[in-house]
């Protein structure tokens, strides 16, 4: 396999690292308080400055910049999908590796428990569960991260049934290697790459998710932003303020679909057959 | 003599911008087992879809002619070419079981090779079914290839290949995936019906010994070229390629002296990436020097009915 | 001195569909005495794989016995079998899926000493080392994942792989199959040289009678899940008892036209039946080209004719 990256590739790469950059350095790159509200300086249009700012992409109902809101909305939008990807690939990895090892009534329980998962609304869950412990950053990333786990599950379980039976697994066992080691250093390492692709499609799912509940108001609080919220804010002020609604929501579109793009790329990097020619 | 069923004349194909088979050419005559034989990469198996123009979108022709009769297949458009598959050329694969349908019954897969339903064709399919040696073909005919064995698998495919009469038959490792006492009985069996059915069989094989049981000429292929071609016997009983001795001197015989040490070939085949000037075996050769390694050898007449493409081929005699 | 490698009256089930249980093996004795090859040759589903697993404890037995260095397997527990495997070890026939693709050259051939604790850091590196040359590679490769291997430095790996622990007995399940004519040669000389120097035993399963003849001191023929014939090397090519000994040296075709098309033929007729259902009587029955009346109805006893062991009323 080429270690060639064609032109489309790096351009996602390049958009998805400016994003995580956005996200990582909002402090530097932001040069007014997201959260310093201004009365005076209510739903300025983009481009608007002052005698001691600027606002390049205007301001909103608050009068603050919607800039700097986008930037550190980008920060809670990353850091919601990191942790709740983590979360639900650690869970969802583990008991698929368990199931597909120790096979019989493990392996049942555990895959009618992920059906059962599955056939639960997620969205409703995720209300349900907020409603109950209070909406806030850690209950989003819990809500999220033991949710979604069970994607993970059956990809591990389906994985891990095949590559148990390789012959390298029989090596291994001859060598000594007790079952932790089996699992962890010969079976977990092989079964990585159709987990990292289906943990790809997560993220550009979570993403959404978290801008979908904070817009709801059930996920990141005020005053802190998020762009879900901040679009939920600009929703009344369409006709007046478009820039409100437009920046994040198409932060949030490209976002998502380069994530998307990067997964797909990543699914014919990992699993050649699928790879159209 | 009259003109070959199938003549292959300095067929080149490509994997992009690499040649992976090289200007080889051969020709079969009806009734003739054509062996072409070599190991895995030496471009065998491609040329034996390039024949069926099958080839997979990857791979290109990119220069010679296969003439199937007067007919130059490499010419003709893709329709014509679809009435020629499997009425005038036809072909078996190694894993028989693969290539039949799982869900129609044999009688129905044999039929279609006559484009007629099994209901007007019965008699010919029970009769084709005997022919290639399966026990109680009027039950059988009606059976699925779940109910058939591997061997069996195979038979139902040499006669799905055979009923409309094709000139030429293309096997390619038709006996690979089947044990020893079934591929003697398979290979019993194509060459029967060669010599019956007067069809001219192109034989893909890596092995030796098959070559040595059912060929009549043999083309040695090494790393997309024909590194000598001839008589089957001619070829076994003194080769004319150090490829070919090397290769007929490394494998185990019945004969053998238990725990002596065979030859070897020493280092690998090249891939098609690290194909260079010359001949592409002089990396590996014992009798290799400073000519091997720039000037390519041509595929030169030694001996009745013998080419070989090698430049100490005299000294080897 | 006992045998390196035990097994009687070994029988292997498995659970088949419907119930009937799949006997792969069913009823199979031999020994391997120290420094010996012995073959295993038979047709696919003869049985002759589960054999080689189950003599290094990777299959368990369904009853008989399987010891090595006199140490029981059957029923065995996980450390038995830990202890076993430092003394028996086993190359496989694939050498793309035997080795982890995402273990380097190096940490697959150390394993086995770094999860026992015989050896770390520069003595791990060092027998590593040893144990590449020792196979024909260079020191270097250590540090190469599994693809940038041809079949058959792979397959050196995997030989490799299953020294480090100087083994006593090297169970061989067809470990040239999968490799090129060129290639195969290569590795033959390979196993032969590293048995002699080591004065390992050895089992050598293969499907095929030439490459068996080249490596073995002692061949069995296996057949649905029975052993037909066993002798010593020369005798069982030379003077083959079994019909289907007879037949299977018949069908192997050898590569050369001169002996090959004057070689009497034994045409064996039908196909190797079920291992579920097997006949009754001598299973090979429905395939003998002598096969008598008792043939059906009684099973022919394992006993010595000549020099050789063999289970056929007619030997």
């Amino acid at each position: 396999m080429s270690g060639r990256l064609s032109p489309g590739i790096i351009v996602i790469l390049a958009l998805l690292a400016g994003f995580v950059f956005a996200a990582a350095g909002a402090d530097l790159l932001a040069h007014n308080d997201p959260l310093r509200q201004s009365l005076l300086m209510r739903l300025r249009p983009p481009g608007t400055s002052t005698a001691t700012t600027s606002y390049l992409l205007g301001t909103d109902d608050l009068g603050r910049d919607l800039l700097a809101r986008i930037l550190y909305g980008a920060r809670a939008s990353l850091m919601v999908a990191i942790l709740s990807v983590s979360v639900s690939l650690l869970v969802g990895a583990m008991l698929g590796l368990l199931a597909g090892w120790f096979r019989g009534w493990t392996a049942i329980l555990v895959m009618r428990f992920v059906d059962t998962m599955l056939s639960i609304p997620a969205i409703l869950l995720a209300v349900l569960t907020v409603a109950v412990l209070g909406p806030g950053f850690l209950t989003l990333v819990l809500v999220l991260g033991l949710t979604r786990w069970p994607r993970y599950t059956r990809v591990a379980y389906a994985q891990t049934l095949q590559v148990v039976t390789l012959p390298y697994i029989r090596a291994a066992e001859m060598a000594g290697c007790g079952p932790v080691r089996i699992l962890l250093r010969h079976i977990l390492p092989n079964i990585a790459g159709p987990l990292m692709v289906v943990a790809t499609s997560e993220f550009g799912l979570m993403i959404l998710f978290e801008a979908g509940l904070s817009f709801l108001g059930l996920g990141v609080q005020p005053p802190y932003p998020s762009w879900g919220s901040i679009m939920a804010a600009g929703r009344q002020y369409v006709q007046r303020a478009w820039w409100l609604t437009v920046f994040p929501g198409a932060a949030l579109f490209v976002l998502v679909l380069c994530v998307n793009l990067f997964g797909d790329w990543l699914r014919d990097r990992v699993d050649p057959q699928s790879r159209s020619r | 003599m009259t003109a070959p069923a199938l003549h292959v004349d300095n067929l080149s194909l490509a994997i992009g911008d690499t040649v992976v088979v090289d200007g080889i050419g051969f020709s079969v005559a009806q009734g003739e087992v054509m062996a072409i034989v070599g190991e895995s990469g030496c471009g065998k198996s491609i040329t034996a879809q390039a024949i069926m123009r099958l080839l997979p979108p990857a791979i290109r022709h990119v220069g010679g002619t296969i003439h199937l009769g007067d007919d130059d297949i490499t010419a003709i458009p893709e329709r014509a070419m679809q009435a020629i598959r499997g009425r005038r050329m036809s072909m078996i694969f190694q894993e028989p079981q693969a290539a039949l349908d799982p869900l129609a019954t044999i009688g129905a897969q044999i039929a279609e090779a006559l484009r007629q339903p099994l209901s007007r064709t019965r008699p010919a399919v029970q009769k084709m079914l005997e022919e290639v040696g399966i026990s109680d073909p009027g039950r059988r005919i009606d059976q699925r290839p779940f109910e058939l064995s591997g061997g069996m698998c195979q038979r139902v495919l040499i006669a799905a290949a055979l009923i409309s009469r094709p000139t030429i038959l293309i096997a390619d490792e038709p006996t690979t995936a089947l044990d020893v006492t079934i591929q003697a009985q398979i290979l019993d069996l194509l060459r029967r019906l060669a010599i019956e059915r007067q069809t001219a069989v192109v034989l893909i094989t890596h092995d030796m010994g098959v070559v040595a049981d059912i060929a009549d000429r043999v083309a040695v292929m090494y790393a997309g070229r024909i590194a000598e071609s001839g008589p089957t016997e001619a070829i076994f009983a003194a080769p004319r390629h150090p490829y070919t001795a090397l290769l007929l001197a490394s494998i185990p015989r019945l004969s053998d002296i238990p725990k002596s040490q065979l030859a070897t070939i020493e280092g690998r085949v090249p891939t098609p990436a690290e194909y260079g000037a010359g001949c592409r075996f002089a990396n590996r050769c014992p009798r290799a020097d400073a000519r091997c390694t720039s000037e390519t050898p041509k595929l030169r007449p030694i001996g009745p009915a013998r080419l070989t493409a090698c430049h100490h081929a005299e000294a080897m005699a | 001195m006992s045998a390196t490698l035990d097994i009687t009256d070994l029988k292997v089930h498995f659970a088949g569909r419907g119930g009937t249980p799949i006997r792969a093996v069913d009823g199979v004795s031999l020994s391997i005495a120290p420094g010996e090859t012995l073959g295993l040759v038979g047709e696919s589903g003869c049985g002759k794989s589960t054999v080689s697993n189950a003599s290094v404890g990777l299959i368990p037995p369904t009853s008989g016995s399987v010891r090595v260095l006199g140490t029981e397997l059957a029923g065995a527990d996980a450390k038995t079998l830990r202890a076993i495997r430092a003394r028996a070890q086993m190359v496989f026939q694939d050498p793309v899926t035997s080795l982890n693709p995402r273990m380097t050259a190096g940490a697959a051939i150390g394993e086995s000493l770094q999860v026992r604790n015989l050896a770390r850091g520069i003595a791990l590196r060092t027998r590593v080392a040893e144990l590449l040359e020792e196979v024909g590679l260079r020191p270097e490769h250590a540090a190469r994942y599994p693809h940038q291997f041809s079949g058959g430095q792979r397959q050196r790996i995997v030989i490799a792989r299953a020294l480090a622990l100087r083994p006593a007995l090297l169970v061989c399940d067809e470990p040239v199959s999968a490799l090129d004519v060129s290639v195969r040669a290569q590795i033959l000389n390979l196993l032969v040289d590293l048995q002699t120097r080591h004065s390992m035993s050895a089992l050598f399963v293969s499907h095929d009678l030439a490459v068996v003849r080249h490596v073995c001191d002692r061949v069995a023929v296996m057949y649905l899940g029975r052993l037909a014939e066993l002798a010593p090397v020369d005798t069982l090519y030379t003077q083959p008892r079994h019909p289907y000994t007879k037949a299977l040296l018949a069908a192997v075709p050898e590569p050369d036209p001169a002996v090959q098309r004057v070689k009497p033929r034994v045409p064996l007729t039908g196909e190797i039946p079920s291992p579920a259902n097997p006949p009754s009587g001598c299973r090979f029955h429905t395939r003998c080209p002598i096969a008598i009346d008792i043939c059906r109805r009684e099973v022919p006893a394992w006993r010595p004719v000549g020099h050789s062991q063999v289970a056929c009323h007619l030997a």
